[in-house]
């Protein structure tokens, strides 16, 4: 057992932040989610995204990425490209991969900048080259790209049998994303309750919202180290708590971060959404809480006799 | 970073287990119904702590100077893991290992240190904890005790309430306050912490019965009790330095949530008997219960690796500790809903485990004073005072 970074964990991450430091969304105009394909070409030809399947690192130096790529304010496709396409039955190359279980019914997270989607079935996982030419980018709430399949232009090259891997490895990836995103808005209502006054006070010296922040703070720790956990161990029922735990805590956390931010908080000029609006999405992926909860509950207790 | 047990402590896990295993009385559910502060249970710890020191696992995280084997942080946080999972049969004294003997270490004189520490490592000591009063709870601080200084050493006079343990405790760490003088210290700097014997004239013990369990609860009386120098921990006025010590050991030291997932392991085994298991609301409402239990060992295991690095806790050992409510109250709430029959009587264990869970946010500082911390102490948020 030891939480400390390693010096190799350490030389990597801090690496990361010294490219990302370069990007800045500050100037970006007021949009539902700002995708960044310059930070997501830096990130790809700069090895990161390679990193869980490379000599001497695992998922879990590949979780630490994807929660500190989740705190940029720009949206980059991190997840499935570092805990997944490492496992694929062909090589992907260096290009972002879409992740679908509805068999194409529903509109798709990172379709439209996607050159391949994995999909999830009962019995198997099929691979598909994406020409985003024929992707229908669809309008949505959430910050991240959507897209519909057309009738065209989504080729399937490739079909295997580990339903789990994938499984596990996508809810990792949820719950590493939520971590990312949960440390990123915190930090940013923090500053703005520790600089906005009401009644000649900050906002976060009041005993009602420093509570709630607390609570948050909890949340967002335990997603972290659960996230991390289920990394490490690479096991199905880690990696439904995760992400389970993950989703179960999204509608708290939001609601409470964007209440402390006020009218605020509901203007896309403010940049909370661009995190809340991501956990928003992930708590909706692969079923949700419940689901989640349950697959972790026969994972760990057995189905029914 | 890893999260996986290294081969020796695996194997200590299982010393503990067998150890328990043999040692424990057959019918140990039903006798430690009523926790570890019932008179059985103080009665048994004597006993079973006994044969913990004997086998080199009652003070093993201790240093060699004082009777331990510097073993490391992890090997003492597997063993409190064990005993609180079957119900603490170490009853009071885990107390003692826990945070009375190296807080003693820490600040105790030679001579307190011959006299305190080798009836806690024999496993014969039982302390109490004599800090809540009637109007000083959560907000310590404004604990009223006297005491008088008189020659040779101090008069006591107030009263503590909520006092766990205090009705067969041989010894007190007492909090009291040193009368106000002119230029004398207030507020913090004038409590000093007095090593006081129970069996000394003036003090009265009374229970109160209560909802978690026996012996947890106890009003205690100070009637011009002299209490000598020599048992005075600490100097005047560093008393508030050893209760944030104290404080701090004491609260990451009960390992809850072990004890809630193995009560919903319990939970789910009887549910899968009764063919309730296939019902999704309940694999849904359980599953988010053991979440709660995860959460709370991974934030509470962050605390303990801090130890083992010798990094400092401070109040990320407050954010484990609301974690670790929410386990206990989660694991509670689900039980009570889903297998309500276990506090019809049908089930001792899952009996203790409500008594723990529900004083889990109160015992040991409130809840929200735990959020206090946080927000204080982690998120640097300002206080109530700070004005434009």
């Amino acid at each position: 057992m030891n939480f400390e970074l390693s010096e190799d964990q350490n030389s990597v991450l801090t690496a990361l932040d010294s490219i990302m430091s370069k990007f800045d969304a500050s100037g970006a105009e007021p949009h539902p989610y700002v995708y960044s394909r310059e930070l997501d070409e830096a990130l790809r030809e700069s090895g990161f995204f390679s990193i869980a399947g490379e000599e001497g690192f695992s998922p879990l130096d590949g979780a630490m990425v994807i929660e500190r790529v989740s705190r940029a304010p720009q949206v980059v496709e991190s997840a499935a490209s570092i805990l997944i396409a490492p496992f694929l039955p062909f090589d992907p190359g260096t290009a972002p991969i879409a992740m679908d279980a509805s068999s194409g019914r529903e509109p798709i997270r990172f379709l439209p900048i996607a050159r391949f989607l994995v999909t999830l079935h009962n019995d198997h996982v099929s691979v598909a080259a994406v020409d985003p030419a024929k992707v229908a980018y669809a309008e949505s709430l959430l910050a991240y790209p959507y897209g519909r399949r057309g009738s065209s232009g989504i080729d399937e090259v490739a079909t295997f049998g580990d339903v789990d891997l994938v499984r596990r490895r996508w809810q990792t990836g949820i719950a590493a994303e939520a971590a990312g995103c949960m440390a990123a808005a915190l930090e940013l209502v923090l500053d703005h309750v520790k600089t906005r006054f009401a009644f000649g006070r900050p906002l976060g010296s009041f005993q009602a919202i420093q509570h709630r922040l607390a609570m948050a703070a909890e949340t967002a720790e335990a997603v972290k180290w659960l996230a991390y956990k289920a990394a490490w161990s690479d096991s199905s029922a880690d990696a439904a708590l995760a992400a389970g735990f993950a989703q179960s805590r999204t509608a708290q956390f939001t609601y409470d971060l964007h209440q402390f931010c006020g009218a605020m908080g509901l203007t896309l000029e403010f940049p909370l959404h661009l995190w809340t609006y991501r956990l928003r999405a992930l708590a909706g992926e692969l079923g949700g809480a419940s689901a989640q909860a349950r697959r972790a509950a026969t994972s760990i207790w057995g189905e029914a006799a | 970073m890893e999260f996986g047990w290294s081969t020796d402590e695996r194997a200590h896990r299982q010393r503990i287990q067998d150890l328990l295993a043999e040692a424990l009385p057959q019918d140990w559910e039903q006798l430690a119904v009523h926790g570890p502060g019932s008179d059985f249970q103080t009665d048994y710890s004597k006993e079973f702590c006994k044969l913990l020191a004997a086998q080199g696992l009652l003070v093993p995280h201790w240093p060699k100077e004082h009777g331990g084997e510097d073993a490391p942080v992890w090997k003492q946080f597997i063993l409190g893991e064990e005993m609180w999972a079957v119900g603490e049969p170490r009853g009071a004294q885990y107390m003692n290992v826990n945070w009375v003997g190296p807080v003693l270490m820490r600040f105790g004189t030679d001579d307190q240190l011959s006299r305190y520490l080798p009836p806690i490592r024999e496993g014969r000591a039982i302390w109490c904890q004599g800090f809540s009063e009637p109007s000083a709870g959560s907000d310590l601080a404004s604990l009223r005790t006297a005491a008088l200084p008189v020659d040779g050493g101090y008069r006591v006079t107030g009263a503590k309430v909520w006092t766990s343990y205090a009705g067969q405790a041989d010894y007190c760490f007492l909090l009291a306050r040193v009368a106000a003088t002119e230029d004398g210290p207030t507020g913090k700097s004038a409590i000093v912490i007095l090593l006081t014997d129970m069996s000394s004239p003036g003090i009265q013990v009374k229970g109160i019965p209560a909802l978690i369990g026996e012996g947890d609860i106890h009003e205690v009386f100070f009637d011009d009790v002299f209490v000598p120098a020599a048992d005075r921990l600490g100097a005047e006025g560093q008393a508030w330095e050893i209760i944030t010590f104290a404080l701090q050991n004491e609260r990451t030291g009960i390992a809850r949530y072990e004890f809630s997932r193995r009560v919903l392991d319990r939970a789910v085994g009887r549910l899968i008997k009764e063919g309730r298991w296939k019902d999704p609301v309940v694999q849904d409402r359980a599953a988010r219960a053991l979440m709660l239990c995860e959460a709370a060992r991974m934030l509470v295991y962050r605390v303990v690796d801090a130890k083992a690095n010798g990094l400092t806790v401070d109040a990320y050992s407050s954010i484990a500790r609301w974690a670790v409510i929410e386990a206990d109250n989660g694991v509670n709430d689900f039980l009570t809903e889903f297998v309500p029959a276990g506090l019809r009587g049908n089930d001792p264990v899952q009996q203790a485990h409500h008594q723990r869970a529900v004083s889990a946010g109160i015992a040991s500082g409130a809840a929200e004073i735990q959020l206090n911390l946080i927000a204080r102490r982690w998120l640097d948020l300002p206080g109530e005072k700070h004005r434009q």
